[in-house]
């Protein structure tokens, strides 16, 4: 059986059995983006253009590893532990194409709620966002990243840590990582850790997509989130082909 | 010889005792093979070495002629299989559930349908058909599970525990399929602890036991240590205080208030007159005498002890 016929009929398999919570999802996430971009503003008694663009452009990125480092790896473990992984995988199909249908699901969560935070940072404070037509492919290659970085993480490690793992993540990206300031502001040490995580990348990608008139696109960021997506990406697969 | 596995041993880590011990069966097509033992025989961790979810620390697996240990991607393409837990059909019905199972094993849409249709009427499933796989029982849910397995079914099928939960006619329907399987020309692999229904279901059969083959063989071959012994049942009177077992009952088992002993059927008369008189003083309720089945057999092999995981607590009438 042809590849692209397994994708398909798994991309249908599993968004049947995600139907409840598809729309649930995309409802969360625009609620998510919509905190972020309108209620974020309200910590600051003033607030300059440059950190209304950071509000702007970080409430996409964080609706977009949120969903991959945090509803994934939950959900993931829940199939691992209900024995759904295993029911999976000893079906005639290839594991990477199973992984591809899935993380296609998933991104279909993601993006609504990615467009819905830029139409309200657009409205809301009146910003005229200069994007360009490579936010197309960041969009996927952040989405791809996230969802696959949170798939290795259920794999690999037993689900109850995989859980509180994933709790700690949401604290880590909400409030320790750039994307809704500037890097510049983190301490020295933190700087360092992020310089080699890939959600700097993640920001800087999509912030110099979506407002390219203000933040330059850097192609560095591009190849380190390429090789945290190409590596969460192989380790998946490994785990998924091992045999007990 | 369809499924021919040899030697196979497999240790978990952090096990003290091995799942798999020197495990040697052969399974041709259009035979129903039922795979016995207790839980944690080591039953299903023989099915997932076969369809490739764990690999043996040594021995070999044959599916078809063809090496499976070195080649999980073809078993997967030649076995199709019902595992013990629930698989995930949340969110599907049932037949949107067996079509795409029976697509994505790469069987052609219109038979498919056609065959979805068929398992659907004859497992009595009709009236759920359409409903969300959320809202079913558990029942239901397996037989459900059984038709993704067999809806384009491999050279081999794998059926764990396929009638837990079933309501009694419906398992009777399920085995109709299960044999309809075979007759098409299927090898079927069928893991069970329910000894009863496997005596009336399957060709032939491997008792398990800590992960080693006990006894193998047809039901009756099997049953030809026990050919000369009846099995006589007491149900005992829970007021009634202890029943002494007399000197010709062998192997026997007491599960709440019932006990079964294996008698020789020469001392057939005697124990009737002992069970009769015991009946008369109201000592117990009834009792039955009927040639040995499997279970017995089963049970002299893998002992009472193991035999009764699924039985529930002894009350305090016990067999001296």
């Amino acid at each position: 059986m042809s590849a692209l016929r397994s994708y398909r009929l798994l991309v249908v398999w599993q968004a049947r059995r995600m139907r409840m919570f598809l729309p649930l999802g995309i409802v969360v996430q625009g609620l998510f983006a919509l905190g972020i971009v309108a209620g974020y503003p309200l910590l600051f008694p003033t607030i300059d253009r440059t950190t209304i663009l950071y509000l702007a452009t970080g409430g996409p990125v964080i609706s977009l590893i949120t969903m991959g480092l945090v509803a994934v790896p939950q959900l993931v473990s829940a199939a691992k532990t209900e024995g759904t992984l295993s029911y999976m995988r000893s079906l005639p199909i290839p594991r990477l194409v199973y992984l591809l249908a899935d993380l296609t699901v998933w991104a279909a969560v993601v993006l609504p709620g990615v467009v819905f935070a830029v139409i309200i940072a657009s409205v809301r404070f009146g910003l005229d966002l200069q994007i360009s037509p490579l936010v197309v492919p960041s969009v996927i290659l952040v989405a791809l990243t996230a969802t696959s970085i949170g798939y290795a993480l259920a794999s690999l490690v037993p689900p109850m840590i995989a859980q509180m793992a994933s709790q700690i993540l949401v604290v880590f990206i909400l409030m320790f990582s750039p994307l809704n300031f500037p890097a510049d502001r983190l301490p020295g040490w933190l700087a360092a850790i992020h310089s080699v995580l890939p959600i700097q990348a993640m920001g800087e990608v999509m912030r110099g997509t979506l407002a390219s008139n203000s933040f330059p696109i850097t192609l560095g960021a591009f190849a380190l989130l390429g090789t945290w997506c190409a590596a969460s990406f192989a380790a998946t697969s490994v785990v998924l082909t091992r045999r007990a | 010889m369809l499924l021919q596995v040899e030697e196979v041993t497999k240790r978990y880590r952090r096990s003290p005792t091995p799942a798999n011990d020197s495990v040697t069966l052969v399974v041709e097509a259009g035979q129903v093979y039922g795979l016995l033992g207790h839980n944690g025989a080591g039953k299903t961790t023989l099915v997932n070495q076969i369809v490739g979810l764990a690999r043996p620390d040594s021995g070999s697996i044959r599916v078809s002629g063809r090496d499976v240990v070195a080649d999980p991607g073809f078993a997967r393409r030649a076995c199709s299989i019902q595992p013990q837990s629930q698989v995930p059909i949340d969110g599907l019905t049932p037949r949107q559930a067996i079509e795409s199972l029976g697509r994505l094993r790469g069987g052609d849409a219109s038979v498919v349908r056609a065959r979805t249709g068929r398992l659907i009427e004859a497992l009595g499933l009709g009236e759920w058909s359409n409903t969300d796989g959320a809202r079913l029982s558990g029942g239901v849910k397996r037989l459900v599970s059984f038709c993704m397995a067999a809806v384009a079914p491999g050279q081999l099928v794998m059926l764990d525990e396929p009638t837990n939960d079933v309501d009694p006619v419906r398992r009777r329907l399920l085995w109709a399929e299960v044999r309809a399987l075979a007759n098409e020309g299927a090898a079927v692999l069928l893991v069970t602890h329910n000894v009863i229904e496997a005596e009336r279901s399957v060709d032939r059969l491997a008792i398990l036991d800590h992960g080693r083959v006990l006894a193998e063989g047809t039901p009756a071959e099997l049953k030809a240590g026990i050919v000369d012994d009846l099995r006589l049942e007491l149900v005992v009177d829970p007021d009634a205080g202890l029943i002494e077992t007399p000197q010709f009952a062998g192997t026997h088992v007491v599960a709440g208030n019932r006990i079964t002993a294996t008698v020789p059927a020469s001392l057939a008369g005697q124990a009737a007159t002992w069970a009769q008189d015991l009946r008369r003083t109201g000592r117990i309720e009834e009792f039955s005498l009927a040639p040995a089945t499997l279970e017995d057999a089963y049970v002299a092999l893998v002992g009472a002890t193991s035999a009764l995981d699924n039985t529930p607590e002894e009350t305090d009438v016990r067999a001296a």
